[in-house]
């Protein structure tokens, strides 16, 4: 992925995103990956825009979702699609595995890094192949972590108790929704960037399911919270 | 009378001498010490009846852990505890000194201490420091018009909220507490979320670590357990001092040295040592 600006010598390297999306919260369960982000991108601390879809397929069993700038997610989303044609060639039936999706990702965010024009991405890679579950972290300077879970953002800070208490590595599909679920809701509470519309998505020996966003129910109606009893009588 | 006006004209607000000072020494070399914090996580959790709070039990400074079992639970009165984070001397010096003006009070008006005088007075004094005092504190107690948590930051900014979480480990126990609390907990329940909050912040800040200590206030009182969990308790501990069992070790062979034939003979063999 080289631009003609960088060959020039023209390029302004990126400093800061612009477009950014939340946090992305991924873990495998017994059978498959399940991949899990909200549908907001902020402009700043504007929800610009509310209704965009941050996990995609890459291929027949392999997922992509990210968090950080989405323009960058946008031309990564091409980059591995342009992996995935191209086996197409070939003519043989063989596909790029979910791990050498992960690999290549991670070369290149680490190529980038080098020449401190990152890609300002938190990318996560699930997939299943060959009965196997995979399931990467490669972050903006191109680390490379396989791992039975993967938080990026604010869910590393707030969800990953929750998942440490509530989840195990052989649970099921519902087990696992319902601990992203409850993950989101956190994040919705304490995050200023979140958005309580979330979206799900998984892989499995069947194929990859993403599925349609929903609404993740919220309580902000506690009794200390709606009353303030012990403020009025501070003020007393 | 002319020295007077001048000095209370160039006073102002807020007493800015200090830092005059010292930006003057650190132009002479002098270098920062670094203080201890607690890097901590401390919950306050409101129940029915009541509220439990509870905190870890490591200090640090910087990167080293200064102190394993530190207590961060103080009584400020009898019915009022505070939790604190931040800098350990501040909070250590700070609480001692509420703990007396509030027993000061008490012996003079005969009243049990309120909630809300603790945070007013605090609020008062950390307020022109500019949040150079730091101390973060939770305070929960039960008074005359009910059980109250309310948290303190540096600043003297103050909140009354059901539950809380302050320091370092804030965000991870956050996330249990939103994910757990509901209204009408009862004692048990509310101590259960608040240990497992801390636990939450022991294993995944690395500013926590080390025991949880839990304290439950009641209008029966105050019920403080000191390490209340032990993640990494040691599974040795010698015996200090050390009693040395008698008749432990097995005799292979005796000997017997008679001091008046001067001879050394073995006990139960017929041997005798040759010359």
């Amino acid at each position: 992925m080289i631009f003609n600006s960088e060959i020039s010598g023209q390029q302004q390297h990126t400093t800061s995103p612009v477009v950014t999306g939340g946090s992305v919260i991924a873990l495998v369960y017994n059978g498959g990956v399940i991949v899990g982000s909200d549908t907001l991108c902020s402009y700043g601390s504007m929800a610009a825009f509310k209704n965009v879809q941050k996990i995609v397929q890459i291929s027949q069993n392999t997922i992509y979702a990210s968090s950080g700038e989405y323009s960058d997610f946008q031309q990564v989303v091409k980059e591995l699609a342009k992996i995935d044609r191209s086996a197409l060639q070939y003519d043989d039936g063989v596909h790029p595995s979910p791990k050498d999706y992960g690999n290549f990702l991670a070369r290149l965010s680490y190529k980038k890094r080098c020449k401190i024009n990152p890609l300002y991405l938190q990318n996560v890679i699930a997939g299943f192949h060959n009965k196997e579950r995979y399931l990467a972290l490669v972050d903006i300077y191109g680390t490379y972590l396989e791992s039975n879970f993967i938080t990026t953002g604010f869910a590393s800070y707030f969800c990953k108790a929750i998942i440490s208490n509530y989840w195990n590595e052989n649970c099921t599909l519902e087990q696992a929704k319902q601990v992203i679920r409850e993950c989101f809701k956190v994040l919705f509470c304490r995050d200023c960037r979140a958005h309580d519309v979330i979206q799900l998505a998984y892989v499995d020996e069947q194929g990859t399911h993403i599925e349609e966003p929903e609404r993740v129910e919220t309580k902000w109606d506690f009794n200390g919270f709606k009353s303030r009893a012990n403020e009025k009588l501070h003020t007393q | 009378m002319q020295y007077l006006d001048n000095y209370l004209q160039s006073k102002g607000g807020y007493d800015y001498t200090n830092v005059k000072r010292n930006e003057l020494m650190k132009a002479q070399g002098f270098k920062e010490m670094p203080f201890t914090k607690t890097g901590t996580t401390i919950v306050g959790v409101l129940f029915d009846g009541g509220v439990v709070m509870a905190a870890d039990t490591r200090a640090t400074a910087g990167s080293i852990v200064a102190d394993k079992n530190c207590e961060k639970l103080h009584v400020l009165a009898p019915n009022i505890w505070a939790a604190g984070a931040g800098t350990a001397a501040d909070l250590h010096h700070q609480c001692a000194h509420f703990n007396a003006k509030l027993k000061l009070q008490r012996l003079n008006l005969n009243r049990q201490s309120r909630v809300n005088e603790v945070i007013t007075k605090l609020t008062s004094k950390l307020f022109p420091y500019r949040g150079n005092i730091g101390v973060a504190l939770i305070i929960g107690g039960i008074d005359c018009n009910g059980p109250q948590l309310a948290s303190v930051s540096p600043h003297g900014n103050y909140v009354y909220h059901p539950f809380q979480s302050m320091g370092s480990g804030s965000l991870a126990a956050l996330g249990i507490l939103e994910a757990k609390f509901q209204d009408g907990l009862t004692k048990q329940q509310a101590i259960d979320l608040a240990i497992e909050a801390i636990e939450a912040g022991i294993f995944h800040d690395m500013g926590s670590g080390s025991n949880v200590d839990v304290v439950a206030i009641t209008k029966d009182g105050a019920d403080y357990k000191r390490n209340i969990r032990q993640y990494n308790a040691k599974s040795y501990q010698r015996q200090i001092p050390y009693d040395f069992p008698i008749n432990n070790t097995p005799a292979l062979r005796k000997y017997q040295f008679d001091i008046e034939k001067q001879e050394l003979t073995e006990v139960g063999q017929e041997m005798e040592i040759i010359e």
